[in-house]
């Protein structure tokens, strides 16, 4: 079971994902990848999300590049998020696979975790209908981010769009 | 008319090559795209309606949704934004069917359309 959660900032999207794997047998993993930062507002976020998942049952990996390297410690279930960060670090971070191979990174590292898990939610952002009027070089993380939406929705068992926390189904169902 | 729209890069066009069981090329003698950014050019609502009754002519209308972000400061940037929003209403009335593309799966916002 691959499900693809997209959702606007702050659309309730994370509490939404996390729900879809909550009443199953587990063991249950939450891969962060974002790259942990001195950044305050980083951190804050970071520890906003923790303290949403406090007591849920999930086991944190911190994952910033190269999924199709990743072994789990046990076949279960994964949340994953989110895409977004996954993608920059591919395109921009010194241990991405920078502009020509994240593509491929972003999308066979999710082939690949998908195989290794039992069900698989991978949250996303909804970046794209707000015109591309912005700074140089945003077009190439939207393109790669846009690319990667539509080849995970193709692989994808169910794919849905969440406002104020509630889901839009595009695919399949709620799993 | 099949009026199609969507988030920048969601899948419109293969969407639309589907729909209408035709290649890329094809599809410019079939369909118009980008159409958001002939609305700016138009003054006032009456050359909005003019504009949208021309595209209604052909199969397929395409135009990508632009007005989810933060209201341009530039007038000139909001002006058409708003033509291209008032052109997606106009198209959408004129349409037998509309179809919203997201992440290149289509959603059926108006009337029905055979795949």
């Amino acid at each position: 079971m691959f499900t693809l959660v997209i959702g606007g900032a702050t659309s309730g999207k994370s509490e939404y994902a996390e729900s879809l794997l909550l009443g199953r047998p587990g063991p249950r993993y939450y891969l962060a990848t974002m790259e942990p930062s001195a950044d305050g507002e980083c951190r804050a976020r970071i520890e906003r999300h923790r303290a949403l998942r406090a007591g849920k049952g999930f086991a944190t990996i911190e994952r910033a590049v190269d999924l199709r390297g990743l072994a789990l410690p046990a076949r279960g279930d994964v949340l994953l998020e989110d895409l977004g960060n996954l993608a920059a670090n591919e395109l921009y971070s010194p241990a991405g696979a920078g502009p020509d191979g994240a593509l491929e990174a972003v999308v066979e590292g999710v082939r690949h975790l998908r195989a290794e898990c039992r069900g698989l939610v991978v949250v996303s952002n909804e970046i794209f209908a707000g015109g591309r009027d912005y700074a140089p070089g945003t077009d190439v993380y939207l393109r790669l981010l846009a690319d990667a939406h539509r080849a995970l929705a193709a692989l994808a068992d169910n794919v849905c769009e969440v406002a104020c926390g509630l889901p839009i189904y595009y695919k399949g169902e709620r799993p | 008319m099949i009026f199609i729209t969507g988030p920048l890069w969601s899948g419109k066009r293969d969407f639309a090559c589907r729909l209408l069981g035709c290649t890329r090329e094809e599809l410019s003698v079939r369909a118009v795209w980008d159409v958001q950014e002939l609305a700016a050019g138009c003054p006032g609502q009456a050359g909005l309606e003019a504009l949208a009754d021309r595209l209604a002519a052909h199969e397929a209308v395409i135009l990508t949704e632009e007005g989810g972000g933060v209201v341009p400061a530039d007038p000139a940037q909001r002006a058409a934004r708003e033509a291209a929003g008032r052109l997606a209403c106009l198209l959408a009335e004129r349409a037998g069917c509309v179809v919203r593309v997201f992440c290149g799966l289509p959603l059926v916002l108006k009337g029905e359309c055979k795949l």
